[in-house]
């Protein structure tokens, strides 16, 4: 490199960049953990520091029941999600099940349902009470009830939303396992369950292993769900606790803080491991072998089999948004009987006109909108800058680049949301308060995702483009411009839709950071949530779900399905 | 290794039609005897595999009947298919399909134990099977810490070690070097007469089919056009595909001018007669095209009724081998000579002798378009 000093301050720059988003926040966070002072209060700078606060949280029953919980939903959903999506993999890869295209295109859907949103979907479906399930069990005179806020509404909610990153994983592992393999055992003996356990499950370990992980690190980070079916019965699991230390008065900001950095720790170290079996050896890739599809005769089973999916699609995405429906438009929620149901005098705009009567709504619609502009535009720029500098250029200290840009993967949205606060709460005049605090959150939070999204449309071009353009005699800026720029353009879209979506949905780390004049949609869904209104809180969902349907499609469109992988972690 | 009788294999009228293109398979008849090593050879996508994996049963025939020791096993007009773990039968995949996650005793150890086998027969199974292949060193090793030729030969002791009725290969020395191939195929031949096994085999391979079978099929487009003694495919050819296939690369065309039983005389232009073993039946008047092996053409020889003059147009000397390419009236032949000297020079006139027994002729049905 020539001009070697622009390179170093150029580096330099964006290690600045990503110090401001991603570490100091972090770091102010370990320190709000360690210390007994109250930002707000206290003012800032004033620190004396102990770990007392780890010790109060470690012996508090109450964090331990939270921990507890919180093992027993994200457990046992993700016991739920391995049995699902390694079965929809299975069906979808490896058997003659008919309709398998279009079972492999659905059966990602439930993964683009913010969680909220399908929190409220379940309580209107399994509140023990009113909800439409007792309600339906109640018509055809069985004697079955079910609660939702329970744990085990807990676990079953999580298993069928998070089944999806099951699935992902397992089902390229069979498409790439060479199907002679399975073959081999049939031929020597073994019938079609024993070649499905003694061969398939364990050549594909090293996927299930890390979709396993990949579910519950998500689960353990989810807030809207947990937010929705403990709150009536009181289920604290981790991320609602945190948000409870938050809403005390006075504000246990400290206390927060240790079980957020709780959290991250064990978040991390999942993480860790889930990289390390990612990058272990895996039995089955082949590099670009492509292997002739195996399907395995199911014979009449496939009918039952297809049933069976169709039913799984029709309880993660027919069913809620077919709840949704029925509680926006209903006048009251109280259904006597199946008459009722269909009684079309009981339905009305009415909780559409109450929603938009309130300014809130349109107010907060609109900087749910900005935020989401100025996370998308900023955001999509930096990680092209980030992906270009670690992809593309021999600069020095582009590996620390990279482990700055993808530390966020480790850190679940509300513990961002903390880590914001601690860090801009207590500087008098600074970001708190103001819409750009929301967006460096969500910049910082899915840069991770932006730059791996953005990193494959960079490997897909040739270098040698590039570097013809060099031979031409144009300098670096002039060849990103004129050639990096323009080829990567669908990409560089396509992230930045991706990032708008994501922070129209982003639920975590909003609630620490907003204030009434910088609310957000998603933030203001769990406010009617709990005014108790389930009318309301089911129009404004239905309206957050159809916006980021159209939005969803529209990046669909443009990236041509390349957009589904990278929802992925964020859930 | 003692155990089961070797059982005969019959298949008839298979046809295998997929969803798309034309049939896989043809109508593919044959049956091989008892301990007999049959070798199903031809070009790629002839439908080899296809047909090994209709007897193995993990395609299922749209037509015909396969029957293994006398037990029809797939049979669609009688409604029969039994699976591939109930027709008592091993495979060696093209890709080995050897468990990476397994050592080389588990894979070994595989079949019997889904065949109810007492464990300290199975333990002496395996330890037997493992010293016949040459194994017996590597039985604690996981499979990925082998190279390819050891790994080949563990796929081969997992389908024999429970002594299979019918032994079916697909290729599975293609992906070896050229080298090790080469050793393989004598040991594999060994292995398989040892142990008395029926066995169906295919290849692409002409040298590693002849030196493996006893008898050999050859196919193309889904057809089976000859099937006999790598003899009576080497030298009585049943139509020009099958001798181009296995080496008869040298063409001529003619007419027939007269016959005389077995053989006819044929008008090659110019005035040019030749005469030529009828292998198809033929009259006077018809257009033949004639099949020539390189190795049987005579280069300084002037004996027989088929002697002419030549000359030669360009020589390619290979160390133990030469090959010279010949003009014959106007046509350009391919003549190979065996020994480390080459005899001839370029530009010289020679005589050649092309004996009729090795001129074959067959009826003029245009060039081969593949191959
Ligand atoms: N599952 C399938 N679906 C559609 N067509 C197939 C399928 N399997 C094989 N074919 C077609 O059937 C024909 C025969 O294939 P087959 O694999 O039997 O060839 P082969 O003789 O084994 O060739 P090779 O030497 O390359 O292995 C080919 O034209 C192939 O394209
Ligand atoms: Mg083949």
């Amino acid at each position: 490199m020539r001009l070697n000093f622009l390179s170093v301050a150029w580096v330099a720059l964006l290690l600045a960049i990503l110090a401001f988003l991603v570490v100091y926040p972090v770091l102010m966070l370990l320190l709000g953990a360690l210390t007994d002072t109250n930002p707000v209060v206290d003012g800032f700078g004033v620190f004396r520091l102990s770990v007392e606060n780890f010790t109060t949280v470690l012996t508090n029953p109450n964090v331990g029941e939270a921990l507890a919980n919180t093992l027993i939903a994200c457990g046992g959903g993700t016991v739920v999600a391995v049995v699902i999506g390694l079965a929809f993999s299975w069906i979808v890869v490896r058997t003659n099940t008919p309709c398998k295209r279009f079972l492999a295109a659905a059966s990602i859907l439930p993964l683009f349902a913010p969680p909220l949103v399908a929190g409220v979907a379940w309580v209107i479906l399994g509140s023990p009470k009113t909800g439409l399930i007792n309600t339906l069990f109640k018509w055809v005179n069985l004697d079955w009830r079910v609660d939702f806020y329970t744990l085990g509404g807990l676990v079953f909610v999580f298993g069928i939303y998070y089944a999806p990153y099951v699935y992902m994983f397992t089902a390229s592992a069979l498409r790439n396992m060479d199907p002679s393999l399975e073959e081999a055992a049939e031929v020597s003996g073994a019938s079609a369950f024993a070649t499905l356990f003694s061969v398939t499950f364990p050549l594909i370990m090293p996927a299930i292993i890390s979709g396993t992980l990949l579910s519950f690190i998500v689960m353990l980070g989810i807030y809207g769900i947990p937010a929705v079916l403990g709150a009536p019965t009181n289920i604290n699991v981790l991320t609602t606790y945190i948000f409870k230390l938050t809403n005390w008065s006075p504000p246990l900001y400290n206390t927060a803080a240790a079980v957020a950095i709780i959290l991250m720790v064990v978040t991390g170290l999942l993480v860790y491991l889930q990289q390390k079996v990612l990058t272990g050896r895996s039995y089955t890739t082949v590099a670009g072998k492509a292997f002739r599809p195996r399907s395995v005769d199911l014979g009449p089973w496939r009918w039952p089999v297809l049933g069976l999916a169709v039913l799984y699609l029709c309880i993660v995405v027919v069913l809620p948004l077919l709840a949704l429906i029925v509680a926006a438009f209903r006048k009251f929620m109280f259904i006597r009987d199946a008459a009722s149901l269909v009684d079309l005098r009981q339905y009305s705009m009415v909780h559409f006109d109450s929603i938009f009567d309130n300014p809130l709504t349109l107010r907060s619609i609109y900087n749910a909108v900005e935020v989401g502009l100025i996370t998308a535009l900023t955001g999509g720029i930096l990680a092209f800058a980030i992906g270009y500098t670690i992809y593309r250029t021999r600069a020095p200290g582009r590996r620390t680049i990279d482990l700055l840009s993808t530390l966020p993967v480790a850190i679940p949205g509300l513990v961002i949301g903390v880590a914001y606060l601690w860090a801009w709460i207590g500087l008098p005049g600074g970001l708190y308060g103001t819409i750009w605090i929301l967006a460096l959150a969500f910049i910082a939070r899915f840069m991770p995702d932006t730059v791996k999204a953005l990193s494959t449309s960079f490997l897909q071009i040739h270098r040698e483009l590039e570097e013809a353009a060099w031979l031409c005699g144009k300098g670096m800026l002039g060849t990103i411009r004129t050639i990096m720029l323009p080829l990567a353009s669908p990409g560089v879209i396509a992230a930045m839709t991706l990032l708008f979506v994501l922070s129209i949905r982003e639920l975590g780390s909003s609630l620490f950071l907003y204030t009434s004049n910088t609310m957000v949609m998603s933030v203001l869904l769990l406010d009617y949530y709990e005014g108790g209104n389930i009318g309301k809180t089911a129009a404004f969902s239905l309206v957050q779900t159809v916006l980021l349907g159209v939005l969803i499609g529209f990046a669909n469109w443009l990236s041509r399905g390349a957009s589904q992988a990278s929802v992925g972690r964020t859930g | 290794m003692t155990g089961k009788i070797p059982a005969t294999l019959d298949v008839a009228g298979l046809r295998k039609q997929f969803s798309v293109g034309r049939p896989a398979i043809d109508g593919v008849s044959f049956a091989v005897p008892p301990g007999e090593i049959v070798v199903l050879l031809g070009p790629s996508g002839c439908g080899k595999t296809t047909t090994l994996r209709c007897v193995a049963g993990l395609e299922y025939p749209t037509e015909g009947t396969i029957s293994i020791a006398g037990r029809i096993v797939s049979s669609p007009a009688q409604g029969i298919l039994v699976p591939p773990r109930l027709r008592d039968l091993g495979m060696v995949f093209q890709s080995y399909a050897v468990w990476p996650h397994m050592t080389v005793r588990q894979n070994v150890v595989y079949p019997l134990k889904h065949r109810k086998t007492g464990r300290a027969e199975a333990l002496r199974k395996v330890d037997e099977v493992l010293a016949l292949v040459g194994l017996s060193e590597y039985a604690e090793r996981p499979v990925v810490a082998l190279s390819g030729g050891q790994m080949q030969r563990v796929a081969l002791a997992r389908s024999i070690v429970y002594r299979p009725q019918l032994l079916l290969l697909d290729e599975p020395l293609s992906n070896l070097d050229a080298k090790l191939r080469l050793r393989l195929r004598d040991d594999l031949r060994r292995i398989l007469k040892q142990t008395g096994m029926t066995a169906l085999y295919v290849t692409h391979d002409q040298a590693e089919a002849v030196v493996i079978g006893d008898r050999i099929g050859v196919m193309r487009d889904g057809k089976l056009l000859q099937m006999g003694s790598p003899d009576e495919i080497y030298n009585r050819p049943a139509d020009l595909f099958v001798a181009n296939f296995t080496g008869a690369t040298n063409e001529l065309t003619g007419t027939l001018v007269e016959r005389n039983g077995a053989f006819g005389v044929v008008d090659l232009g110019n005035g040019q007669r030749a005469e030529a073993a009828l292998i198809h039946a033929l009259g006077p008047g018809e257009k033949v095209r004639i099949a020539l092996r390189p190795e049987n053409i005579a280069i300084g020889k002037h004996d027989g009724s088929n002697s002419f003059h030549a000359r030669i147009l360009d020589r390619r000397y290979q160390g133990t081998q030469t090959i010279y390419d010949i003009d014959l009236f106007g046509r350009r032949l391919e003549v190979l000579e065996l020994g480390t000297a080459a005899r001839h020079e370029v530009g010289v006139d020679a005589p050649v002798s092309l004996p009729r027994t090795i001129c074959w002729a067959y009826r003029d049905e245009g060039p081969l378009t593949n191959q």
